[in-house]
């Protein structure tokens, strides 16, 4: 029986995609078999990101509205036979489903998977309602800027008011050497405000850029700080206790070294 | 408030009583002076409008809906005693209940603003808290929150939305907070936002003084 997890974050660009991509392949990494839904019908992305938009025959919308069964819809990934990804129409706007429908769907792929991610559009109108109607927990993505954050809260209010439970917290993109000079929010200043149980801290990243566009998971790059926190949060999502790594900012160690030195020799 | 209208808020929500015995013209005008007076209490609001034994054709209801949405007051249900006035209420689309007859006199416990809504949770941005009365929080507030009250607002924990204490004109009212940052705070008529930059640490008050709102520290020993 598989956990239903859904990826929001209310402002738009914060790495929803993104994450559920890595989260994806991560989990599947480890052995697990996971779905990755894109429910961002009109928008689609998540095959994008995955590299699998060539693929694509049959969509979401298609198996809700019966013109495909589930089976036909779910893609399998390039280089994970236990990863499957289920596209979303693109053509179609969000309101071709309903909630009722995506709960449906949803306990469908209950039966055959682990972990069915479901990667949720942007605002807090249907769409994101339906991304979260069949959901077991929900993950709040964020990144560390005032607007993204009060998102985040008026989610954490609506996530709470749908009765899900309290959902946990990825913070996205923080800048270590911004937020050491104190220009940008700290993990902790975001955790002051919405109160939730954090999961995961990812460092703003260039391999993120380069893999995404390659249309492939970050999380196979073992160069990649972004990458290792990706894989760190699977294993959380997973029940394993890892600690969360430092984020320290390697330049300004750097400094610090120089600056001994300099001390020493005067 | 007036003689002929109510407000009470419960746990289901705010609730706006109308007096059944009145000429409908008079009780129309109270109505509409009473949203006008007390914009900053009702615009945005979500009730329940209790009519009475008044019987309303499907005309009256929908004026007094559209007198209602007017003031940016949104009705969610309509309780009437008589069957007539929750047929026209369902033809103007709302749900309608039974309500029990008022007891007489036809208004006996007009709200009061000492009456109290307790809340323990974080109230987060895009959730409003809206009272007649006391409105204690024991919580933090987060910016996009809002809170009103007709009377005073504590807030044990920190206070960062917009906060509007004595919002149906009553100027004693006092806002405080264990830390006090609103967005934008109001008392009464009297609007303020907090000054630019870091504020001081600790509890604080905020009440009017001499027309304008004042922002005290809290310090117990000097009040004795």
């Amino acid at each position: 029986m598989a956990r239903i997890i859904t990826i929001t974050s209310g402002k738009g660009g914060v790495g929803k995609t993104t994450t559920t991509a890595n989260l994806g392949t991560a989990l599947a990494m480890q052995g697990a078999k996971v779905a990755v839904i894109d429910a961002d019908i009109g928008l689609r992305n998540l095959d994008v990101v995955m590299g699998l938009e060539n693929r694509i025959v049959y969509d979401l919308v298609d198996v809700v509205e019966g013109r495909a069964r589930l089976r036909q819809a779910l893609i399998k990934d390039k280089r994970l036979p236990e990863l499957c990804l289920m596209p979303a129409a693109q053509t179609r706007d969000k309101d071709a489903v309903s909630p009722a429908q995506m709960i449906d769907l949803t306990n469908q792929l209950r039966q055959e998977f682990d972990y069915v991610l479901i990667d949720s559009p942007a605002g807090i109108e249907g769409g994101f309602r339906n991304a979260i109607a069949g959901a077991d927990e929900v993950v709040i993505v964020t990144t560390p800027e005032v607007s993204a954050v009060r998102d985040a809260d008026r989610i954490v209010g609506l996530v709470e008011a749908a009765e899900k439970g309290p959902p946990s917290l990825i913070v996205n993109r923080i800048k270590p050497r911004l937020v050491n000079r104190g220009e940008m929010l700290s993990v902790d200043d975001v955790l002051e405000l919405l109160a939730i149980q954090l999961i995961g801290i990812v460092p703003d990243d260039e391999t993120i850029v380069t893999s995404t566009n390659r249309g492939e998971a970050v999380v196979y790059d073992q160069n990649s700080l972004a990458g290792r926190a990706f894989l760190n949060i699977a294993r959380r999502i997973t029940g394993e206790n890892v600690p969360f790594m430092a984020i320290t900012d390697q330049q300004s160690m750097f400094e610090r070294l120089f600056g001994m030195f300099g001390r020493r020799r005067s | 408030m007036s003689d002929l209208i109510s407000i009470k808020g419960g746990r289901d929500g705010l609730r706006l009583r109308l007096d059944d015995a009145v000429d409908w013209q008079v009780l129309r005008e109270a109505l509409s002076q009473q949203l006008a007076q007390k914009s900053g209490f009702f615009v945005g609001a979500r009730l329940m409008l209790e009519i009475g034994d008044r019987t309303l054709s499907d005309v009256q209801m929908a004026t007094l809906l559209e007198l209602m949405q007017q003031h940016g007051v949104q009705v969610e249900s309509v309780g009437a005693t008589a069957r007539e006035s929750r047929d026209a209420a369902r033809a103007s689309g709302l749900t309608a209940r039974p309500l029990p007859r008022y007891p007489e006199p036809a208004m006996p416990n007009p709200a009061n603003e000492h009456d109290g809504m307790l809340v323990t949770r974080t109230l987060r941005s895009g959730q409003v808290l809206r009272h007649h009365g006391n409105i204690t929080l024991i919580g933090d507030m987060n910016p996009g929150a809002e809170l009103i009250a007709g009377g005073s607002v504590v807030v044990w924990g920190r206070l960062r939305g917009l906060v509007h204490a004595g919002a149906l004109g009553n100027a004693e009212a006092v806002v405080c907070a264990l830390e006090l940052r609103p967005t934008q705070l109001r008392i009464a008529e009297q609007i303020t936002r907090a000054p630019d930059g870091a504020g001081r640490n600790g509890p604080e008050t905020a009440r009017i003084e001499g027309g304008q709102i004042v922002v005290e520290p809290w310090e117990g020993s000097k009040r004795g």
